[in-house]
């Protein structure tokens, strides 16, 4: 075809394009991959049997807080790694503020009187944590995966290990309901450990997946 | 700033809308970076390809430009993209530049044909047949054994022809070319 025709085409086909269709886009298709995720967790693993008494508890909101951040602030990468040209450099670096708070407060866990520091990092569950959050983690990396398809990667690696990094978040964030750990040195090595896989293995994928 | 970005963005915030006359006016002028950007990094066919891939494009991923970000960038990022794309599928390494949008809007095609009308220009000073072998040789990528075969020439008097013609225009160029510029 000449290039002159298509162009005549591509114009005779024109719609108007919505104001935000694309954030619209994003939010609905990651709100069924936590969906996804949520059912993962309560088929195969369950909701922690002390579910009502430990929603009030310190631990959980630690958890709760850490994991949402994490998610939250990689939304706002993700929504950039689907448009060309976009900024990156700033709200990466708001990543490093949810790193912070736990880091921080798993060092005045650790630092206090009497602590136990063993306990504190390991838990009961270091061994499954990470793996299970990965495992929480991919039905959000594949909503993730699916509907960056749809916007425009252009660094496929880079944009994987963003719908990674998300998709951790948002995993760690469902997992949360199921695991029963509340300690900030806990959470900020095996919680840590988990949304990382998860970003590497979304950087793994990305160069195969994200294709368009 | 690129020169362009106020023009082409008002023209894309139009067609966003709706404006199929702004969309048109929009896609012809990228067209013509875009052919002159893809003419520079991969060959002709390849080329006229990725010009029509990149527009393609444009037009279903673009609800994915961001007003508040500049239009040239965005462009140039998805002409990046299918450029890469292409490398890929040829099995080539390559590296591009990421925040480049000069290299894309610097050139339009305009340039181009300047240069080929230089070239033409050249070539008229050479008799009729030697024209024709260089242009078929050297601009146009026939075989040395086709040229051969279609004017009886022996496929090594067919080289030096062209050889002596490329040398003598070369001299033209050097002894006094500049004169009728």
């Amino acid at each position: 075809m000449r290039t002159d025709d298509l162009i005549g085409q591509l114009s005779a086909n024109l719609e108007p394009v919505k104001r935000g269709a694309i954030g619209r886009l994003l939010l609905g298709t990651i709100l069924i991959g936590m969906i996804g995720s949520a059912v993962v967790m309560l088929g195969m693993l369950g909701l922690r049997h002390d579910f009502s008494g430990a929603m009030m508890s310190f631990g959980m909101w630690t958890k709760l807080a850490y994991t949402l951040a994490v998610a939250v602030f990689a939304f706002f990468l993700l929504e950039r790694a689907g448009r060309p040209g976009a900024d990156m450099y700033k709200p990466a670096l708001l990543m490093a503020l949810p790193v912070l708070y736990i880091v921080l407060l798993a060092i005045i866990q650790l630092s206090a009187p009497g602590a136990d520091k063993h306990g504190l990092m390991m838990g009961h569950s270091s061994q499954v944590c990470a793996p299970l959050v990965l495992l929480t983690a991919l039905p959000t990396l594949a909503a993730t995966f699916w509907v960056l398809r749809r916007l425009a990667p252009t660094r496929l690696t880079m944009a994987g290990a963003i719908a990674g990094l998300f998709a951790g978040g948002a995993g760690a964030f469902v997992y949360s309901f199921h695991c029963t750990e509340g300690a900030a040195p806990f959470i900020a090595i095996w919680y840590t450990l988990g949304i990382l896989a998860t970003t590497a293995l979304g950087a793994l994928l990305g160069r195969h997946f994200l294709r368009w | 700033m690129i020169a362009q970005e106020a023009q082409y963005r008002d023209w894309m915030l139009a067609a966003l809308m709706g404006d199929a006359g702004a969309y048109r006016m929009l896609l012809s002028g990228l067209t013509r970076h875009l052919r002159s950007y893809y003419a520079r990094r991969l060959d002709a066919g390849a080329a006229e390809d990725a010009v029509q891939e990149t527009l393609i494009a444009i037009h279903t991923r673009r609800a994915t430009y961001d007003p508040a970000l500049p239009f040239t960038a965005w462009v140039y990022g998805i002409a990046r993209y299918k450029l890469i794309d292409e490398y890929r599928r040829n099995k080539r390494r390559a590296t591009v530049p990421l925040d480049e949008a000069g290299e894309l809007f610097g050139h339009d095609d305009a340039q181009e044909a300047i240069a080929k009308r230089d070239v033409s220009k050249l070539l008229a000073k050479l008799p009729p047949a030697k024209r024709e072998l260089v242009k078929d040789i050297k601009l146009d990528g026939v075989s040395v054994a086709e040229v051969a075969a279609r004017t009886g020439l022996s496929e090594s008097a067919v080289k030096v022809t062209v050889h002596r013609a490329i040398k003598s225009l070369g001299e033209d160029v050097k002894e006094g070319g500049d004169a009728d510029r």
